[in-house]
């Protein structure tokens, strides 16, 4: 068993040929992360580096052979949701159904920086339409129309209403190309009224009974055209026994991430655990197999730490992450300037937490789909934060931005201010691009200089504690 | 050549210049200063231009135990002990030069940052304006040349200025198409040299946020620019101190976290 360490492409390739000759059992989809690069054209690999357990490899490769997956599936016969905008509820509810398998088109917004812009995504969307003042989501309409990467899906499931307008234009847009989407509303959640009827939701937000309702009759109506799309209606006990499956993900993961993070220092990279929880949002079009590829990893990560072998000193400064980084090497280069994760929200806090399993499972998941921090108010998203940033004992706070998305202009404003308000940390915003090479030495700055600020707290608040 | 067992000194390779500062931490003072402008070899740059500081200052360069670099371009200087950020180094010149002060407003060639300062000179949170050359000395360079007129001279050229011309604050390119019509308009070069220093102004402003706390210190290279200070303290609404040493902050800092460093 080899020290945790980080290893780029070409010395994974002399690495994986030890772990081959040591006896590796694979997965069909396993092999070499050179391959992704002379197979798919993921140049941007080669600028990365990844933790060289076996479990990391089985990540990566089960992330990379997504499409290659999607294609098999479709000839196997097997049924393709495509749960676009949506954040882990119609997944659940697709996986519920035999031979439906649910994948998140979104994704392919993460293609253009893999690829650094080599398969021109984002210059066929703009000729369709979509140019560069929206968020790099536009990928997407690019990579249906080209059919060159996932195949296309049997059906399409959008959410609309409290969304972000890129998405919902990029959608829309989508569906004009002959793309025939089925649409769902989410209402923006609110504040009960006094008196009001209300439910508590996972996480810990309250939204009035009626939102609730209003988000289960909409599911409701996605899960008929799932049923009719499987020739099998969906019913409460599928629902439930998909809900049970995939809290089982949700699980796997909470303990992830409760291990990793609260370790004296990281057990698994920063990266590999922005991918690891992507998971839980669309199991990567594989709701078993990204059970496993998880319960690896855990394991993985608890005989680090009970070997107390680590991959960040302890004293790497702990830093909680908003939103994901669109260039994937902000993760490894954190890391390198003395950072580490101990807290993260990418956006989808609301598909970590486990759906209630004693309510009815279509109420259940509509609590679920309504705790999403992007439906509620940022001041709502902030106080989460900021509860996560305690909990987690957090040193700094990065919020990550991505150019021309628009969730909310002053969204990363209002965070900061919760934080420094409430918590007394320093934080910074971050706008990243796809592929920030240009920016590089400016992010450096500025993510260093945080780390910088953090230390020197640090110090502080020891100088105040010896004096008390 | 006097020798001490105490010299540090800080390398601020910025985009436009690189600055030295040659420091003496026992007696806390400063012993030399020199600058140059930027060029191609970096390292080869700072290690001559700390030499020469060295020498006019009458210290052996031997003698420099401790180096740090700091600036876009400190990961460059090969010879230094270490690099820290500008936000640190600046904020710690600032510190030792006036520990009053609590928001360093630093306006370099490349970028703008603005810094807040815990009593006691500790960061407590910054800002930095970096996506657009809207905010920093390239604006001013820019201008300069639209106006055939020296760089140094640009900031006495507004000082004539009888109604500021407005130009935009948020994009460099757009505002050189709105000086060149503003030119073929016949608007005098005063008005637009002082609607340049405004509109720098108010993007270093909207950096700072709606609360800024007093005293203010105007740092970075840009702080020398008469006519600046004037329109930074109407965007902020707030007296503003000029630094001692504007172009040496970083340097400084730099030289004093050096020696503080074991």
């Amino acid at each position: 068993m080899s020290a945790p360490q980080k290893l780029t492409v070409s010395e994974w390739d002399g690495h994986y040929a030890e772990l081959r000759r040591a006896g590796l059992r694979e997965p069909a989809y396993g092999g070499s992360l050179s391959r992704h690069i002379a197979q798919e054209g993921d140049v941007r690999l080669q600028q990365l580096r990844f933790d060289n357990s076996a479990a990391a490899l089985r990540l990566w490769n089960f992330l990379l052979t997504e499409n290659q997956r999607l294609h098999e599936a479709r000839r196997d016969g097997d049924k393709i949701v495509g749960a676009m905008k949506d954040l882990g509820t119609v997944p659940v509810m697709a996986y519920s159904l035999p031979r439906v398998r649910a994948f998140y088109p979104d994704g392919a917004w993460w293609t253009p920086c893999l690829m650094e812009c080599s398969d021109g995504l984002l210059q066929q969307a703009e000729a369709l339409g979509i140019d560069g003042s929206f968020c790099p989501v536009r990928a997407m309409v690019a990579a249906f129309q080209n059919g060159e990467h996932f195949p296309r899906p049997d059906l399409l499931v959008c959410s609309a209403g409290s969304v972000c307008d890129d998405f919902s234009a990029i959608a829309q847009r989508l569906e004009r190309l002959g793309h025939p989407v089925v649409w769902w509303e989410m209402p923006r959640r609110r504040e009960p009224d006094p008196g009001e009827p209300a439910c508590v939701l996972p996480g810990g937000a309250v939204a009035p009974s009626i939102q609730v309702e209003c988000v289960r009759e909409e599911l409701q109506q996605v899960a008929v055209r799932l049923g009719e799309l499987a020739g099998h209606a969906l019913d409460d006990r599928l629902l439930s026994d998909g809900i049970r499956q995939a809290n089982r993900v949700r699980r796997v993961l909470g303990r992830l991430r409760a291990l990793v993070y609260g370790a004296e220092a990281a057990p698994l990279p920063a990266l590999e655990m922005l991918v690891a929880e992507m998971l839980a949002i669309h199991f990567c079009s594989d709701r078993e197999e990204s059970l496993e590829v998880l319960r690896g990893l855990l394991a993985e990560a608890g005989a680090r730490v009970r070997r107390r072998e680590f991959l960040t000193t302890a004293d790497a400064v702990r830093v909680f992450w908003v939103n994901p980084v669109a260039d994937l090497r902000m993760m490894n280069l954190l890391e390198d300037w003395g950072g580490r994760i101990c807290g993260s929200d990418y956006m989808f806090a609301h598909a970590l937490d486990l759906i209630p399993g004693e309510l009815p499972p279509l109420e259940a998941l509509a609590r679920t789909a309504l705790a999403d921090p992007m439906v509620g108010s940022t001041q709502d998203r902030a106080r989460r934060v900021v509860n996560d940033c305690g909990a987690h004992r957090a040193e700094a706070v990065v919020v990550c931005r991505i150019p021309g998305a628009s969730h909310c202009a002053r969204e990363g404003e209002v965070i900061r201010e919760w934080v420094r308000t409430r918590l007394g940390l320093p934080s910074i915003e971050l706008e990243i691009p796809p592929v920030c090479d240009a920016m590089l030495p400016t992010l450096g700055s500025r993510l260093q200089a945080l780390l910088e600020t953090a230390r020197e707290n640090r110090k502080w608040a020891g100088r105040t504690t010896e004096h008390k | 050549m006097t020798s001490r067992t105490t010299i540090s000194a800080g390398i601020d390779a910025g985009s436009r210049s690189t600055k030295v500062v040659v420091f003496d931490a026992e007696h806390s003072r400063i012993l030399g200063r020199g600058l140059v402008d930027q060029g191609i070899e970096q390292d080869r740059l700072a290690a001559r231009l700390l030499e020469q500081t060295c020498d006019d200052a009458q210290v052996a360069r031997a003698g420099v135990t401790k180096i740090v670099a700091t600036g876009y371009g400190r990961n460059a200087v090969k010879f230094a002990d270490t690099t820290i950020t500008e936000i640190t180094c600046h904020a710690r010149g600032v510190f030792h030069l006036d520990p009053e002060v609590r928001t360093v407003i630093e306006i370099g060639g490349q970028d703008s940052k603005c810094i807040s300062l815990e009593l006691g000179g500790r960061v407590r949170d910054f800002g930095m304006n970096d996506r657009c050359a809207a905010g920093s000395g390239r604006f001013l360079e820019m201008v300069a040349t639209r106006l055939g007129v020296d760089l140094a001279a640009l900031g006495e050229l507004g000082r004539a200025s009888k109604k500021a011309a407005l130009i935009s604050s948020m994009c460099v390119v757009f505002a050189e198409t709105e000086i060149i019509g503003l030119l073929a308009e016949g608007v005098p070069p005063p008005d637009i040299a002082a609607g340049v220093q405004n509109a720098i102004a108010s993007r270093v402003a909207a950096l700072v946020g709606r609360a800024v706390t007093p005293p203010v210190c105007f740092t970075g290279g840009v702080a020398l620019q008469p006519g600046m200070v004037r329109a930074l303290e109407a965007a902020l609404q707030s007296p503003v101190r000029v630094s001692a040493l504007p172009q040496y902050t970083g340097a400084l800092g730099a030289a004093i976290l050096a020696a503080e460093r074991r």
